[in-house]
C-alpha cells in the first residue's frame, strides 16, 4: 500500500505544481488557436477547402503545440534535484518515466482534447466526424505523451540545443498523424485503424519506460 | 552502517580520487573536507549508488550497496546543493507536499517549532521564489526532519547560511546524533560543528 | 572477429586492410562504371536514364545496411557493455546519411525525366527522405552534447528507438500512399531485371560496398585517436 500512497502523492505533487503554472497550459492552447486563425488567413475563407482540410489542421497543430510544452516534461525536475528526490523515495527511473506520461497526457493532452469541438466549429469538420477525431487524438495524444518523455528525457543533458527534442517527437509521429487524420477521413475503416493506432500506442508504451528511465539515469549520473 | 572500501572513481579516464576508506557508524558524523572540484560530490552521488566506481565497493549493513538499494534509500536523506522545493508555491503547500510524498506523520505544531527555530515562520503563506538564497537552503533542512531517516547525506549545507542558522543546524546534528542517527556531509569552510571524524579528499 | 569489437585489434586489422579494400572499389568503380555507360543496354521504356539505377539502388541499400549496422552496435554497446559500439555509431552515421543523400539525389534526378519532376510524394521516397532526418538527428544529437557518456548512449538509444519505429513509418507510409494515389509509379521494382543489368549492378553494389568500408576505416580510426587524446 506505501506504493500507492506514493503514487498518490505524485500526482497530488504534479497537480499542484501543473496548477500553479496553469497560464502556461493555458498559452499552448491559445497557440493552438492562434494557429488556427493563422491558417484560415493564409488559406482564405472558402468553406470548402476549410472543411475539407480541417482534419488535417487540427492534427497538426496539435502536434505542433504539444510538443511546445516538451521542455516542461521533464527539466525543471531535473534541475532542481526533485527527479533524483523521487528516485531515492523509492520510485524507479523506469516507473517516474510511466508516471510523468500520465501525467502530462493528463495535465496538458486532456486541456486540447477539451478544445478541440471549439476548434471544429471554427473549421466546419461536420458534427458526425467529430467522435472520430476526438477518439483518434484520446489515443494519438498518449502516443504523444509518451513519445515526448522519450524525447525530452534524451535532452536533459543537452545545452545547446533545445529544438532538437520537438524534431525527434515530430519525426516520430508521422505514422500517428497518418492514421489519426486516415480516421476521421474514412469512417468505415473505424475499427481497423483504431486496432493499428492501438497497436502503435502499445509498441511505443513498451519502449517508453526501458528509454526515458535509462535517459533520466545517465543525465543524473553524469550531471 | 555505511563502509566504505578502498573506493577509486574515475570519470572520463580521469582519476577524481583513490582509495578512499570510509566507515560511517551510527551516531556518528563524518565531514567531508576538500577544495574545489576535489570529488567531494562525486563521493557523496556514489554512496547513492548514482556513479559506478571503478573499483572499490561501498556497504550497507553488510551487504553489497547495489543488492540492499531498497532498504538503503529507505533510510536515507539527501540534500544536494540545489534547492529542491517548487519555486511557484508557497512555503507551506511545499512542507505538505512533502509530507505527503515522504508520508511523514509529523505534527504541524513540530513543524511550526522548526520553523520558528529557522525563523521562516513569517514566510509561511509567500510563494518560495520571493524567498532569499539562504532562507531557501534553510527551508531545505526541513526535510530532514520531515523524512526522519537514520542516514543524512548532505551536500555543502553550510554555504550560505549566517553564523544564526549554522548553530541550529549545529544543534539539530547533535539531536540527531544522541538518537543514533549518521550524518555525512560536505564542507570547504571551517565551522563550528562537532564532527567525529574528518576525511579530507 | 575480435576486430568487430575490440579497437587496438581493429585497427590492427585495419591497417592490412585498408590498401586493398581502397585498390579493389577503385577498380570495381572502373569495370562498374565501364558496365553500367557502356556495356550494358538501354531499357526499352526508359532509355539512357535507366543507368542512373547503378548509383541509385546500391547506395539505397547501403543506407538501409548503415543503419542495420549502427542498431547492431548499438545493442552492443548497451547490452554488453562494448564501448566500440559507440565508436562505431559516432563514425558511421555521417556515412550512412550521405548514402542516403546520394540515393535521394539520383532518385529525383531519375524521376525528373521519367515523371516530370524532382519528387513525388511516392512511398519509397518518403521513407528514405525520413530515413535521411533521422541520420541528420543523430549526427545533430552527436553534435550538441557536451557530455560524451551522456552523448554516445543518447545517440544509442535513439537509434534503437529508431529501429522499432522506422518500419512503424515505413509501414504507415505505404498504406497512407495507397490511400491517396494509386500504385502507378514504382517502375521500378520490376520483378525481374535483365542479367545484362543484373552484372552492373552487382559489380557497382560492392563497389560502394568496398567503398564504404574504406571511409568507415578512415573515421574509425581518427574516433579511436581523438578518444584517446581525449582521455591523456
Amino acid at each position: 500500500m506505501i506504493i500507492l500512497n506514493k503514487i498518490i502523492s505524485f500526482y497530488y505533487r504534479e497537480y499542484k505544481l501543473n496548477l500553479s503554472g496553469f497560464q502556461d497550459i493555458l498559452t499552448n492552447i491559445i497557440f493552438f488557436f492562434v494557429s488556427i486563425f493563422i491558417f484560415i488567413f493564409s488559406i482564405g475563407p472558402d468553406k470548402e477547402t476549410i472543411s475539407n482540410i480541417g482534419i488535417s489542421i487540427v492534427w497538426t497543430l496539435l502536434l505542433l503545440s504539444s510538443t511546445l510544452s516538451l521542455r516542461k516534461f521533464y527539466q525543471d525536475d531535473f534541475e532542481n534535484g526533485n527527479l533524483l528526490i523521487m528516485h531515492l523515495n523509492g520510485l524507479s527511473f523506469g516507473f517516474i518515466a510511466i508516471l510523468k506520461t500520465f501525467s502530462h497526457f493528463i495535465f496538458v493532452q486532456v486541456p486540447f482534447l477539451l478544445s478541440i469541438p471549439i476548434a471544429c466549429i471554427l473549421l466546419n469538420i461536420a458534427d458526425d466526424k467529430l467522435i472520430y477525431l476526438f477518439s483518434s487524438f484520446a489515443i494519438g495524444s498518449f502516443i504523444l505523451s509518451c513519445l515526448g518523455s522519450i524525447s525530452s528525457s534524451m535532452n536533459l543533458m543537452n545545452q545547446r540545443n533545445f529544438l532538437l527534442g520537438s524534431v525527434i517527437v515530430m519525426i516520430f509521429s508521422v505514422p500517428i498523424i497518418i492514421f489519426s487524420v486516415g480516421i476521421a477521413n474514412l469512417e468505415e475503416d473505424f475499427n481497423s485503424l483504431i486496432s493499428i493506432l492501438f497497436g502503435i500506442l502499445l509498441i511505443v508504451f513498451a519502449i517508453n519506460p526501458w528509454a526515458s528511465g535509462l535517459c533520466l539515469k545517465l543525465s543524473l549520473e553524469n550531471n | 552502517m555505511i563502509i566504505v572500501k578502498d573506493l577509486s572513481i574515475e570519470r572520463s579516464n580521469k582519476k577524481i580520487f583513490e582509495n578512499v576508506n570510509l566507515s560511517l557508524g551510527s551516531g556518528k558524523i563524518i565531514l567531508l573536507k576538500g577544495k574545489n572540484g576535489s570529488g567531494k560530490t562525486t563521493l557523496l552521488k556514489a554512496l547513492l549508488n548514482l556513479i559506478e566506481p571503478s573499483s572499490g565497493a561501498i556497504y550497507w549493513k553488510g551487504k553489497l550497496l547495489k543488492k540492499n538499494l531498497n532498504n538503503f534509500f529507505n533510510n536515507v536523506t539527501y540534500i544536494a546543493d540545489r534547492t529542491s522545493s517548487l519555486s511557484k508555491l508557497s512555503v507551506k503547500e511545499n512542507i505538505k507536499i512533502w509530507k505527503k510524498i515522504f508520508l511523514s506523520n509529523i505534527s504541524n505544531s513540530q513543524v511550526e517549532n522548526i520553523l520558528k527555530t529557522l525563523k521562516l515562520d513569517i514566510y509561511l503563506d509567500q510563494k518560495v521564489n520571493s524567498l532569499s538564497f539562504g532562507e531557501t537552503k534553510k527551508l531545505e533542512f526541513l526535510r530532514l526532519i520531515i523524512e526522519n531517516k537514520k542516514v543524512w547525506i548532505l551536500d555543502e549545507p553550510l554555504s550560505n547560511l549566517d553564523n544564526e542558522s549554522i548553530d541550529v543546524i549545529a544543534q539539530t546534528f547533535e539531536d540527531h546524533r544522541s538518537k543514533e542517527g549518521s550524518i555525512i556531509f560536505s564542507s570547504h569552510q571551517e565551522s563550528e560543528i562537532n564532527v567525529s571524524e574528518e576525511v579530507l579528499l | 572477429m575480435k576486430f568487430l569489437v575490440n579497437p587496438s585489434k581493429f585497427n590492427k586489422v585495419a591497417d592490412y586492410v585498408f590498401l586493398p579494400v581502397l585498390i579493389l572499389s577503385i577498380i570495381l568503380f572502373s569495370i562498374g562504371l565501364i558496365f553500367s555507360f557502356y556495356l550494358s543496354p538501354d531499357d526499352y521504356q526508359q532509355g539512357s536514364t535507366v543507368r542512373i539505377m547503378y548509383v541509385h539502388v546500391p547506395s539505397a541499400w547501403l543506407a538501409l545496411l548503415t543503419y542495420a549496422i549502427m542498431t547492431l552496435y548499438s545493442i552492443a554497446g548497451l547490452a554488453f557493455r562494448i564501448p566500440f559500439g559507440f565508436i562505431i555509431n559516432t563514425a558511421v552515421a555521417p556515412i550512412g546519411a550521405v548514402f542516403t543523400l546520394i540515393c535521394i539525389i539520383s532518385g529525383s534526378l531519375w524521376g525528373k525525366p521519367m515523371w516530370g519532376t524532382w519528387w513525388v510524394w511516392d512511398a519509397r521516397l518518403t521513407s528514405v527522405a525520413i530515413l535521411f532526418i533521422i541520420y541528420l538527428i543523430i549526427i545533430f544529437i552527436n553534435l550538441s552534447f557536451e557530455n560524451r557518456i551522456v552523448r554516445e548512449k543518447v545517440v544509442a538509444i535513439f537509434i534503437l528507438v529508431g529501429s522499432v519505429n522506422l518500419p512503424i513509418v515505413k509501414f504507415s507510409v505505404d498504406w497512407w500512399n495507397t490511400l491517396h494515389q494509386p500504385a502507378t509509379i514504382s517502375k521500378l521494382s520490376k520483378p525481374s531485371i535483365d542479367p545484362s543489368m543484373m552484372t552492373p549492378l552487382i559489380i557497382m553494389t560492392f563497389a560502394f560496398i568496398m567503398m564504404g568500408i574504406a571511409i568507415a576505416i578512415l573515421r574509425i580510426k581518427t574516433e579511436i585517436i581523438s578518444r584517446k587524446s581525449y582521455l591523456s
